[in-house]
């Protein structure tokens, strides 16, 4: 038995720790890709943009908040929806929360190819990036762009690292995420303070021709940015007093996260501006950074390279964030005898959820080659999707199962549940729109995922009729999972 | 086919809290259904299971509980006819699932008839305790059905049946050695008791006194 992922008692997050692990799942990439794209479509308001999509997630955030504190399971949103709903609900459910995982993937591993490009042209490496062209490769006849090579190879890399070796403890997380908000903090500190920003201009605040709405489709665009204080709900096995812990931990890593976002959006439009950063596109933030930040240093040489730096590491970190979260869903699914059972089986070597691993990676592979806009839409539209059904099922609890033990009540119900479904529906009609017009393709690919998923129900529906397994005896499968 | 079980266990006090737990342990999922606001608030600082608060032999309080998809329901509260009452209403609302009850007397076997399977966990534990108690010279390996015992005995020095072959050796009426000295085979007429080794013995618990004294002297 090579290290098996066992409930190990003694290994307790505290509070600090449940906090970064959103926090670090939220500040990961969201930020610095999806900012200049917000830029691009909203203009100054991309500070709106955060601020309000911080607002919306909460009261999904208190509705999470309620279903980790009584139902102890680990399994994230799909196993607090599979309590309540039916099988199809439910299924739809995971399949709709494994591809946002997925596609949010695809999106990392696309923002750190920019930024990882930048990193190296900074010490000179490569040329400056929109100049870094295709590498060719003798095996295929055309060019590949390099971006598409390096994120395809951060997907590779992080997916082989996890199917063969357990996740990280949770205080590695930790540092990992103080290192993140540290260099943010920098970057702000030394915005704030250089010449470009005392020249700050926020105005007009609404990109011309599109006003104020504009802000919806890129309120749209960047949802994803807040999604991560889900994974709490994942580890909540490991940490102390959960029913105290995790609602707080999920309202102080939103909270920090809102306020972190609006300082850095802040900082950036107000000194690369906002057309700046809508040139920047997915490296804005990386862009912002050079364009202040004192240069001259020792060893970093460019101060720039510091928050460039802080861009690949983020993106790195929240990209292993979702492909643990990604399989997560998938090992639950296959568990719960909703995806074939292999996907609910540890591997017997490693000690992974390897088939969810590798099942999750094929689509990650394959969103890679996706624009990142494209990724970033849809994996806030499904995002925005599954946390409709978390709050319809907070709403079903409530009414079907009155007498279920709830340490933590969400204050003001049924308010919070019914605003967030509401919220929830209209940017993600917004952001189907907006996708009609702009980005057919994106569109398209998620009508598609919903039917592959529609036809996977029905084949394993069939699958199961077919001879009817209840495991009566479930001796021999106890026996095989009480080693791991 | 790997599956984790949906299971629902009535009454959250030692006997019930400590099984879920071992369940929560193996990957199932657990639902427990509990009357005492204390023991609830005890349940939910463990963070194990969903608790549902209220009177489990309310088809209601059961209802919540998740019955429709529950494998097996478990009812371990401290009452026997109200375990029997839980496993009845949980039938009737979900024909298919399996049912088990805790009951409080050995002659509680006829329940099978109403519920699946019975378990009676003083005498579990009992037995435990005068494993522990006696340490590794007799041991009961398992609790079969009604009075039957199987047990590991280790043969003493200088008792009656030491040394001899099985064939010279009479054994009272509901006895069965069923395995050789290093266990490897099943035993013959002609396996031997050798003084230090043991034996793997089938019996019935009334002559239970005798075979030790055979045995053990």
């Amino acid at each position: 038995m090579s290290g098996s992922q066992t409930r190990s008692p003694e290994a307790e997050l505290g509070l600090l720790d449940a906090t970064m692990i959103g926090m670090g799942a939220m500040i990961g990439a969201g930020i610095f890709v999806l900012t200049g794209l917000a830029a691009e479509i909203a203009g100054p308001a991309a500070i709106l943009v955060f601020t309000l999509n911080g607002v919306v997630t909460a009261f999904t955030g208190l509705s999470y908040a309620e279903l980790a504190a009584s139902i102890p399971k680990s399994g994230g949103g799909y196993a607090f929806v599979r309590e309540i709903f039916a099988d199809l609900p439910s299924f739809m459910m995971g399949w709709m929360l494994w591809f946002a995982y997925m596609i949010a993937g695809g999106l990392y591993a696309l923002g750190f190819a920019p930024n990882f490009l930048e990193l190296l042209h900074v010490y000179g490496v490569v040329p400056p990036p929109d100049e870094v062209g295709a590498v060719v490769v003798p095996v295929v006849d055309a060019g590949v762009p390099l971006a598409f090579m390096l994120a395809f190879v951060a997907v590779l890399g992080l997916v082989a690292l996890n199917a063969v070796s357990t996740a990280a403890s949770g205080s590695a997380e930790t540092i990992f995420t103080i290192i993140k908000v540290t260099i943010l903090l920098v970057f702000v500190g030394f915005g704030l303070a250089s010449p470009m920003f005392s020249g700050a201009e926020f105005q007009p605040l609404f990109p011309e021709g599109a006003g104020a709405v504009a802000v919806l489709p890129a309120m749209g665009l960047t949802f994803i940015a807040f999604e991560g204080y889900d994974l709490i709900t994942t580890v909540t096995e490991e940490v102390q007093n959960p029913r105290e812990n995790i609602p707080k931990a999920i309202f102080l890593s939103l909270i920090a996260t809102v306020i972190v976002y609006l300082a850095v959006v802040t900082v950036a439009v107000g000194t690369l501006g906002a057309e700046g950063l809508a040139e920047a596109g997915e490296a804005g933030i990386a862009a912002a950074a050079t364009s202040f930040m004192p240069t001259g240093l020792p060893i970093i040489q460019n101060g720039g390279a510091l928050i460039v730096f802080g861009a690949v590491f983020s993106t790195l970190t929240a990209l292993n964030a979702v492909v643990i979260a990604s399989s997560r869903v998938a090992f639950s699914m296959g568990r719960e005898g909703q995806l074939l059972p292999s996907f609910g089986q540890i591997h017997h070597r490693y000690g992974t959820p390897f088939v969810a691993i590798l099942a999750s990676a094929v689509v990650m592979l394959g969103s890679v080659a996706l624009p990142t806009q494209s990724a970033g839409n849809m994996a806030s539209l499904f995002f925005l999707l599954s946390f409709i059904i978390v709050n319809v099922a907070v709403i079903r609890l409530r009414r079907e199962r009155p007498n279920m033990n709830r340490p933590y009540e969400m204050p003001f119900y049924p308010a919070p549940p019914v605003i967030g479904v509401v919220l929830n529906l209209v940017l993600a009609a917004v952001l189907v729109e907006y996708l009609i017009r702009t980005d057919p393709l994106a569109l398209v690919l998620s009508v598609v995922w919903l039917l592959l998923g529609g036809v996977t129900y029905v084949a394993l529906e069939r699958l199961r009729a077919q001879p009817d397994h209840r495991p009566t005896d479930a001796e021999t499968e106890v026996i095989s999972e009480a080693e791991d | 086919m790997t599956r984790d079980l949906d299971i629902i266990i009535a009454g959250g006090g030692r006997v019930g809290f400590q099984t879920a737990e071992i369940l929560a342990d193996l990957g199932h999922d657990v639902t427990i259904i509990e009357q005492d606001e204390r023991l609830v608030s005890d349940i939910a600082d463990e963070w194990i299971a969903t608790v549902i608060e209220g009177d489990a032999t309310n088809p209601d309080i059961i209802e919540q509980a998740g019955i429709e998809q529950a494998d097996v329901i478990g009812a371990l509260t401290g009452e026997t006819g109200l375990n029997l009452a839980v496993c009845l209403a949980a039938t009737e609302l979900s024909p298919s699932i399996r049912t088990v009850a805790r009951i409080d007397r050995a002659a509680g076997e006829s329940y099978t008839r109403f519920v699946d399977a019975v378990l009676f966990p003083e005498r579990a534990g009992a037995r435990v305790a005068a494993n522990e108690i006696l340490g590794s010279d007799v041991q009961t390996l398992a609790d079969v059905t009604g009075t039957l015992d199987i047990m590991l005995i280790r043969v003493t020095e200088g008792a009656p049946a030491a040394g001899k072959q099985l064939a010279d050796v009479r054994f009272p009426e509901g006895t069965l050695i069923v395995s050789d000295a290093d266990g490897n085979r099943i035993a013959r007429p002609d396996t031997t008791l050798t003084p230090g080794s043991r034996y793997v013995v089938a019996l019935e618990s009334d002559v239970a006194d005798e075979v030790m004294n055979l045995m053990r002297g």
